[in-house]
């Protein structure tokens, strides 16, 4: 269940969101945004391109600061200046940016390693097996030698999903992770995400316009609206999909044409 | 055997090895690597792992099983696995590579010994075939880096970038601001019959001034306008995000190697560009006046005293501390789109111009008062 109340206590394990509001200056983005996801569950964020779902990943892995609202990673504020508990924090967190991210000047075998040289105390043959691991998980065994310009884009989402899972995360934050890739190694990232779900009790919290994708992994979804700017549904998207009142929201997960009064153009 | 605070076990008996997988992989600082126990394990025909002792199904075992599995195929060996929890199980399997990676797993192998196998035949080694190897050896991933090798190896490569690569252009421009000086001195020294003067002229004018500026303009257009738009490119690629969220401080990781070798090119080639223009001036000197270098050269001991040089070298190195930190910071800040870019390698020759024609003027002032 999505939905939090305001007044109860604060989980102590899984991910709260609570009252936030994201703004550019004076344009706000989305405000009074409220919802948490469960440990080891998979959370979707949908929404029409431009309503706020990167920024919403941003704020919650503290790239971007709100000052209205909170959020709690297992009832720890990430937004903390203590640098030991902020890196901490980190290292329990991956993410898949929605450009990819990975660092140009490093073959995909180093950026894949880089973390864990920062972040565990393993000697360079663990770090290689590791490596060779992760890149086999994602569909690219033997590639760490290549550049991430010498791989093709879908190739480059998996290689950052194998950097973002380098630490076995407690938190895998991927945005638009199959956007760009074929339907079978679509598949094949839906079945790992969810093999990492059961295996480590990862959280992952994916941004997602793949309705076939979102209907397979997603435990809990929230749908950002644009118009009205906030959260007009919360749920498993197999039950939103039968029985949310929202047009708006059933046109998104039945790509259906949105039956409302036609609104007259200012 | 036992290691790694018991994290496994080898029991050898009749040609079979079992690898006892044991305890807490998860929380284990140190970890056994597949390479280091195929080597403990000796000759074995067949291996055993066997997980009924672990107390977790961490990914880590899976990494680790994939690794040994992969170990162990290459050197024909056959591989079983036993009571391996669940999740492991189910994590190797997803991640046995699908026919077109193994045969690209195959391949590297037989590439490398057939290449050893050319070398112990003594067989000519053919051009391409080399031209692979460097290649191999550019590329071998140097996954067994550090993050201060890294950051090493960075710097030797911004070290060729803004030290060798700029060498052409260095010369070129030097060469010809050396000539120039000289034919405005040795038309202007001779019509007061004081040609004998022009290396004083040539001289000091490089080695105090013109040296250090001119290769500092090149400087700001080659490499700050580079490293702004590579810094911005990676910011718009969301890379530098990335850098942040493991913890590494784009300053520290991107910022401090670029300002390092600036700053440790920038005298290098101030030195070399003053020599250069000097040449330019004796060459001119030559030709129009007919002075011959060795006297030009005898001139110019007498003329142009070492503080010159000093003061040369040190506006060079302020040069080189400016313009990396000027390029690094408009990069690092450039806003997270492709116009950014553009815009950002801009902004960087224009503040450095700027900036080297200001920090000149103050040094002018300060060695006129005194008197130096
Ligand atoms: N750096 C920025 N400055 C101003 N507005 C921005 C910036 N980044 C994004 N926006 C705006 O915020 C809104 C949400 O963007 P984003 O979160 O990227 O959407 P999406 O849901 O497609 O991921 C968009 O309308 C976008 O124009
Ligand atoms: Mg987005």
């Amino acid at each position: 269940m999505a939905e939090l109340n305001p007044d109860a206590p604060m989980p102590e394990k899984g991910l709260v969101v609570r009252g936030l509001r994201m703004a550019f200056g004076d344009t706000v983005v989305q405000h009074d945004l409220s919802f948490y996801v469960a440990p080891a569950n998979i959370f979707v964020i949908m929404g029409v391109s431009g309503c706020g779902k990167s920024t919403l990943l941003r704020h919650i892995i503290d790239l971007q600061r709100s000052d209205v609202g909170d959020i709690c990673f297992d009832g720890q504020r990430l937004i903390n200046d203590d640098p030991a508990e902020r890196a901490m924090l980190q290292s329990r967190i991956g993410v898949l940016f929605q450009s990819t991210a990975l660092w140009s000047s490093m073959t995909v075998g180093e950026n894949v390693a880089l973390p864990m040289q920062l972040h565990t105390q393993l000697r360079p043959p663990e770090i290689r097996d590791q490596v060779a691991f992760k890149l086999a998980l994602v569909g690219l065994a033997g590639q760490e030698s290549k550049m991430p310009s010498e791989l093709s884009g879908g190739m480059q989402k998996r290689a950052g999903l194998a950097r973002a899972i380098a630490l076995d995360p407690d938190y895998l934050f991927l945005d638009e992770p199959s956007a760009g890739l074929d339907p079978i190694t679509s598949q094949r990232l839906d079945a790992l995400i969810m093999r990492l779900r059961d295996a480590l009790g990862v959280s992952v919290i994916a941004v997602s316009h793949e309705l076939p994708s979102i209907f397979t992994i997603a435990d809990d979804s929230i749908y950002l609206d644009n118009e009205s700017k906030t959260a007009i549904a919360h749920g498993n998207p197999r039950e939103l999909v039968e029985n949310t009142p929202e047009p708006r929201v059933r046109a998104f997960l039945k790509r259906e044409p949105i039956d409302e009064p036609a609104r007259e153009s200012a | 055997m036992s290691g790694d605070g018991a994290l496994y076990r080898l029991d050898a008996a009749d040609g079979e090895c079992v690898v006892c997988l044991a305890g807490d992989w998860g929380r284990a600082e140190r970890l056994p690597s597949a390479a280091g126990i195929h080597r403990d394990m000796g000759q074995p025909q067949a291996v055993v792992i066997d997980g009924s002792d672990l107390a977790s199904g961490h990914p880590r075992v899976a990494a680790f099983v994939h690794a040994l599995h992969h170990e162990l195929d290459a050197a024909g060996v056959s591989v079983t696995e036993r009571a391996l929890p669940q999740n492991v199980d189910a994590l190797v399997a997803l991640a046995s590579p699908p026919p077109a990676a193994v045969r690209q797993t195959q391949r590297k192998p037989r590439f490398l010994a057939s290449l050893g196998a050319r070398f112990q035949n003594q067989v000519r080694i053919s051009q391409d075939a080399a031209a692979l190897v460097g290649q191999a050896l550019a590329r071998t991933p140097a996954l067994v880096t550090g993050r201060a090798q890294t950051r090493w190896r960075d710097f030797v490569d911004l070290v060729r970038e803004t030290g060798a690569a700029s060498l052409p252009v260095v010369t070129v421009v030097n060469l010809l601001i050396g000539a120039v000086l000289g034919f405005i001195g040795a038309v202007q020294l001779a019509t007061f019959g004081a040609g004998m003067y022009l290396a004083d002229l040539v001289g000091i004018a490089s080695a105090r001034e013109m040296a250090a500026i001119m290769t500092a303009f090149i400087m700001a257009g080659r490499i700050g306008a580079t490293f702004a738009a590579h810094l911005a490119t990676m910011e718009s690629n969301e890379e530098i995000d990335a850098l942040r969220m493991i913890g590494v401080s784009p300053f520290e990781f991107l910022a401090l190697p670029r300002l390092a070798a600036l700053t440790l090119m920038m005298p290098l080639l101030y030195l070399y560009g003053t020599a250069l223009a000097i040449v330019g001036g004796m060459v001119v000197a030559h030709i129009v006046l007919g002075t011959p270098p060795i006297a030009f050269i005898e001139r110019l001991q007498d003329a142009v005293a070492f503080r010159q040089f000093v003061i040369g070298l040190i506006k060079s190195v302020a040069f080189g501390i400016l313009i990396a930190l000027t390029s690094c910071y408009i990069g690092l800040h450039a806003g997270r789109n492709a116009a950014e870019v553009g815009r950002a390698a801009t902004r960087t020759v224009v503040v450095c111009i700027i900036g080297i024609i200001s920090i000149d003027a103050v040094a002018a002032l300060c060695t006129n008062a005194l008197g130096i």
